[in-house]
This record gives structure tokens, sequence and C-alpha cells, in this order.
């Protein structure tokens, strides 16, 4: 593998240990070199940061393991650069000021695994509470999943100071686009955000560790749906593929197409789903009914395959549940037919809507360069130029017999990152049918499975958000040893900063919903002026009238 | 083309949400909604419960009765309980509105009727259970000893070498 001949020719020395895979490459290298090794991986091969996972191995072989994992889209590789460090000095040097992208994955292991990341340029905590106490690190093995009694200290996150002249803007602790609170500090200067700042992880809810703790290979999926509350089904379809992959379980054709109808009908209902509300917040209200209007037949379509319309609990390891009759089939092309007509209708009137065109366009810019550096992935990164879809770099199911078009747009602002989706509506709608029409016969479910333990899985699905990462290590007694979830607005929402930086207060709704995160209607923003000395809050409903009272 | 479509559509469509909880919400077949188990089915052989992934399922021993109880507060309605169930014996029905004042409302209880060992008197498994053991055996072509079949688990085990009666009846 070429690949891998330059990397070796590059850092002969200190690669230990290296593992090849039909698409993955794993070397273990000297802790050292990692900052090294990882910015020629990333500037000179020109691949893209995924995710960091660390994984307590003190019971297999007493030392604390970090992975590094790249993905190289143009050769469907993925790099994971795997380093070990020393359980009495956890301490190994960053690799954060190479690849900004891996500011969150270091922090996420400083906070649960109690590896101290030198040299990272923002050590604050990322994912645990400000009252949790320090040196107790919940993804080591020796905290119980389900202990519960620990003892909670005071102090407070320790936000960046407010120069002269700005005043703070928090959006959260629920945050007006978000199902999840979430907390965005902007730091506003007459009306223009100058900087933006994000706490979130209010909702942590350590589902890895439950998994590792209690679960079974095959309860996993079931918990992995219910990670996000829209596109569920794509995060149970990485993990069972990662099993599938590390345990080389092969997996019946019939329910790879019946995987791929489903993730489709996901990504429009996720879509029009977004599309309403970024209208929503726009204040184009006959939009938003129109979006989910026509998005309920096709919950409907997934209510009638898998019989609830979201949660499908179709995946199980080795193939689906459920089979796709002909009559069933039949309903679902025929409304998907009734689908394309009315989007068309609705795509072709849009532009006439002068005033939401002009409050999507040139706002909340993310140029190219800075989208590559922080590995922006699905719509976020197709909006500003970046060519990446892990269904064509990375293909899995049925994607692989399937031909389709990657919409790309170049400008980087909410406008590319709508169109982009629209696009995907409409491509969408041409996949289901077209593996509607050449599902082949057969099982839908791979008999006999056995798992093997201790062997990695690594999986990537496109999640209607972007690039979904599961990886994981196989254990015994039928569980999981350690199971990594990166969803992709973990990848995306450190991009919002540097959209909202000089855009107007009034815009920053549509820019934070603009990377997709969903809409919850308890949402409440409070406004402190530091000047005036005066704390308001406003009701979500008044803060939409804010933003729609713009221009 | 233009902003008339959307005006045309709006008045063309007109109201589409459902009055509901005041209309019935009609759900496709195969809907995935509250299980329940057939009592005269049930064997209590806990494979259900071993298959939960929410724990939502749960079987514990009660004064001589082994006790299946489904708790809909956790039930996530995947239905991995009627997959697994040797006497399809759990169902899964159409039922969704599961909303309710009194706690008590969302236990499903089957009550099963247990043996005791004869050796150390401790219930160890249900009648019905036991009587499927044999049949699957007999279908087998073994024969197995009431005398060993109502001892629990670990004094089975003691001296079976002894004590185990299984002859082969080669058919």
């Amino acid at each position: 593998m070429y690949i891998l001949n330059e990397l070796i020719k590059e850092f002969r020395e200190y690669i230990k240990y290296h593992f090849i895979n039909h698409n993955k490459i794993l070397i273990e290298v000297d802790k050292n070199i990692l900052p090294k090794i990882s910015s020629y991986i990333f500037n000179n091969l020109g691949a893209l940061y995924c995710t960091s996972v660390g994984v307590d191995e003190r019971p297999l072989n007493g030392l604390f393991k970090i992975y590094h994992i790249f993905s190289i889209d143009r050769m469907n590789l993925f790099i994971i650069v795997a380093s070990s460090v020393d359980p009495a000095i956890p301490k190994m040097p960053s690799i954060v000021n190479d690849i900004p992208a891996a500011n969150w994955a270091e922090r996420e292991i400083m906070d649960l695994l109690g590896v101290v990341f030198d040299g990272h340029s923002d050590p604050r905590r990322l994912v645990l509470p400000d009252d949790w106490p320090n040196g107790v690190y919940p993804l080591r093995k020796d905290f119980k999943y389900n202990f519960k009694e620990v003892a909670r200290v005071e102090k407070k996150y320790p936000f960046r100071k407010i120069e002269y002249g700005e005043y703070i803007l928090p959006i959260g602790p629920y945050h007006p686009a978000l199902h999840e609170p979430e907390y965005f500090r902007l730091y506003v200067k007459r009306g223009t955000i100058v900087d933006a700042e994000y706490r979130g992880f209010g909702v942590y809810r350590g589902i890895e560790k439950v998994a590792e703790g209690r679960l079974t290979y095959n309860q996993i999926p079931f918990i992995a749906e219910r990670i996000c509350g829209i596109c569920g089904f794509t995060h149970s379809t990485c993990y069972c593929q990662a099993i599938e992959s590390a345990c080389k379980i092969d997996i019946p054709e019939r329910a790879e197409y019946i995987r791929t109808i489903m993730l489709e009908l996901e990504r429009i209902h996720s879509h029009l789903l977004w599309l309403g509300v970024a209208l929503h917040i726009l204040g184009f209200d006959t939009g938003f009914m129109y979006c989910w209007r026509i998005r309920e037949p096709i919950m409907d379509l997934c209510e009638l395959i898998s019989g609830n319309r979201k949660t499908y609990g179709l995946n199980l390891i080795g193939g689906v549940r459920r089979d796709i009759d002909k009559d069933k089939s039949n309903r679902v092309i025929k409304h998907l037919k009734e689908l394309r007509r009315e989007f068309k209708e609705f795509t072709d009137s849009l532009p006439s809507i002068r005033e939401v065109i002009a409050r999507i366009e040139n706002v909340g810019i993310l140029d190219r360069n800075t989208a590559r550096k922080l590995s922006v992935v699905g719509p976020t990164a197709r909006g500003s130029g970046l060519d990446r879809d892990v269904r064509r770099d990375h293909p899995y199911a049925a994607y692989k017999r399937i031909s389709f078009k990657v919409p790309v747009y170049s400008e980087g602002d909410v406008y590319a990152r709508l169109m982009v989706r629209v696009e995907e509506i409409f491509e969408s709608i041409n996949i289901i049918e077209h593996a509607l029409d050449s599902i082949p016969e057969g099982s839908i479910i791979a008999e006999n499975i056995e798992f093997i333990p201790k062997v990695y899985g690594l999986s990537a699905t496109e999640a209607p958000r972007g690039e979904n990462i599961h990886f994981l290590i196989t254990g015994i007694e039928n569980r999981i040893y350690r199971w990594k979830v990166r969803a992709p607005t973990y990848n995306n929402l450190p991009s919002v900063p540097y959209m909202l930086k000089g855009e107007n207060v009034a815009d920053a709704p549509i820019i934070i919903a603009s990377i997709d995160p969903c809409f919850s209607c308890t949402d409440r923003v409070t406004i402190v002026d530091l000047d005036k000395k005066y704390v308001k809050t406003l009701s979500s409903n008044e803060f939409i009238k804010l933003a729609r009272r713009w221009r | 083309m233009g902003r008339s479509t959307f005006l045309k559509k709006a008045i063309e469509v007109g109201v589409v949400t459902k009055r509901y909880p005041y209309t019935v919400v009609e759900v496709p077949d195969g809907f995935r909604g509250r299980p329940i188990i057939d009592g005269d089915k049930c064997i209590g052989c806990c494979a259900c419960t071993a298959v939960c992934p929410p724990n939502a399922l749960s079987a514990y021993e009660d004064d001589g009765y082994r006790i299946i109880r489904i708790f809909y507060g956790r039930c996530i309605f995947c239905g991995r309980c009627a997959d697994v169930c040797p006497e399809n014996a759990i169902s899964l029905t159409k039922e969704f509105e599961l909303t309710t004042d009194d706690p008590n409302d969302l236990n499903y209880i089957i009550k099963l009727k247990m043996v005791k060992c004869i050796i150390c008197g401790r219930y160890f498994d249900t009648e019905r259970h036991l009587k499927k053991v044999i049949e699957n055996m007999k279908e087998m072509g073994l024969e197995i000893d009431t005398d060993i079949l109502m001892r629990c688990p670990e004094h089975r085990n003691l001296n079976n070498a002894s004590l185990i009666g299984l002859r082969r009846e080669f058919k």
C-alpha cells in the first residue's frame, strides 16, 4: 500500500507495530513522535481528522492507550495512530497545535480518562460538569457504570474575560435551536458578535460506559439508536457495521439494501425537519408548515416498514429484523413520487421569497480552510467546498452498488448549506427508488454469528448531519470492551464560533441552526448588559421575534 | 411560480393536523406497541428477561410463584422479547396510549406456579417449564428420571454419575 510505504519510509524507526485491513491501517508509535506523525498525516497525506479515543487498557496490558483516527477520503482509508502511556505518569504530547480539530476529543479524554495532554491550548473541562471533583475519571475501568455517589465540589467554569465595550449574550442553558441543553456565550459589541464560546455536554449520559458495563452485543443497537432523536438508525447501523467488520461477519445483501433504504428515508425526514425549522426561525412559517406536511408521509412509511415512526429497532448484528415486501415497496414508491413532485414545487418557489434568501445569503460564512482545519463533516463541509461524503468515500451497506451525486457548494454560507440539503433530498429519493428496484432476494440476517474477542472495529456512516464514527474493541463474555461514538455534530459545533464572528446578533439563531441541530421550544435567552447592570430573560418567542424583526 | 404558489397550496390543502386525542389514530399492521404476555402459553423460561435491553422485563420468585413482570415505564417497544419467546407467548399490540396517573397500571404481571427441589426444598423452576423439558427430551429420544427432574440445578450435579438415569432409546 502506497500510503503505508510513505509512512514507513518517513518514520521507519518509530513505528512499532502495524496492522492492515482492506480499509484500515493501525500503526503504533512512541508517544513523543505522535504530534509529528499526526501532523504529517494531516498536512502531507491530505487526511482529515476524525476523532481520538482513549482506552483504559490496564486490565489487558497495564497501559492507557490513545488512538487518533484519520480518514483519507479519496482512498477509502482510515489511519489509526495508536500510542500508549504509563498510568503512573499519564502525560502525553498534544496534537492540537497542528490539528485544531482534535481540540474537543483531547479535552474529552482529559476529562474522562485522566490522560493529560501537554501543550494543549485550551485544557478546560469539556464533558464533565463544573462541580465534578478532580481525579475521578468515569471511563476508567475501576469506575463502576452504576456508581452514583460522587462528592460534588463548588467550582465555576472559567469563561474568557470581558473586554471593554463588550457585553455577553448567553444563549442557553437551553439552546434556541437544539433539543439538548447547550450553552453558547456570545460576546457582543454594538450588535455585532465579536467572539463566541461554547459550553455543552449538559446531558452527557455515559452511554458508552453503560454499554461496556451492562449491555450485551445485541442489546447495544437499541441504545445506539437512542443517541440521536432524529438520526438514530445511522448510529445503530454504524455500531453493527463496526462489530461486523471486527468479527468478519458477512451480512446478506438484502439486509444491506434494507439498511440503505431506511437510512435514506431517515435522511429525507431529517432534512425536511431541518428545512422547516430553519424557515421557522427566519419567520417564514408557511414554508415551515409546507415542509413538515410533506415530511409526515415519510414518517408513516418508516412506521409501515419498521413498526414505529422513529427508533426503528431494525438493526441487529448480522442484518435486519424485518423485511420489505412487495406491497410495502409499492407504497414507498408511490409516496416518494408524490414527495418529489411537492418538494420540486417548493424548491422552485422558495427563491422568490426574497426576505428568506436575503437572511441566509452571505451569512455565517465558514471558509474552506477553516472547514478543513476543523475537519467538519456532512452538509456543513459540503457547503464550504469540502467534497466529502462517507457514502461515496467509504462505501458501506448498498451504496457501493448504487450511483448518486454528491452536491458541493463553495460559498460556505447558510444558503450553501441549505442548498446542499435540498439537493440531497432529491438524491435520497433516487437512491431509495433505485434500491427498491434492484433489491436482491434472500435472507435478511446472517446466521451462526461468532464474536471474536479483543479485535478492533471501526465504521463510518453518513448521517444526515455528516460523518458518524464508531470505534470499538470487542471483549469477552458477550460484552464490548470499549465503544466510542463520535456523532457528526461533535465535529461541526466547534465551527459555529467561527461562523458567528462578525455577524449580527439577530443572525445567531439561524447560524447556529445551520449546522442542523434540533429545535426545542422550551429554549430561552438571557441578555446581560454589564453597563446598565440589567438582566432580562427573553422567552424563545421573544428571541425569535428579535431574529425576525431584523432587516 | 412564486409567492402565490405557497398561498394557493395552503388554501388547497387546508388543515392537515388531526384533532388528536379526539380522533382515533390508525396505526399499520406490525406496529410495535404495548407488549403483552399470553398467560396460558408462557412457561416462565425467562428468555425474554435475558434479552430485554432496558431491563423492562424482569423475573423473580414470590411465595412459590415465578413472577414475570413487564414494566412499561422502562419498555422501549423494540419487540426483542417477542422475537425470542420459544412459545410465541409474547405479542406486540397496537396500543400506544399508555399515559396514566397510577404507576401500577404500567405493570403487567404473569404468575406461574413453581416446584420445590426434593432435596433442599427450594423453589427452582416452573411446572410448565419442567413439562416442556420432558416433552423436548422425548422428541429428542431421551428420557429423564422424574427424581432428577425434581432437583434444583445444584443437587442435580451432585453425584450425577450415579443418579442420572438418562437412557438414549434409538428409534
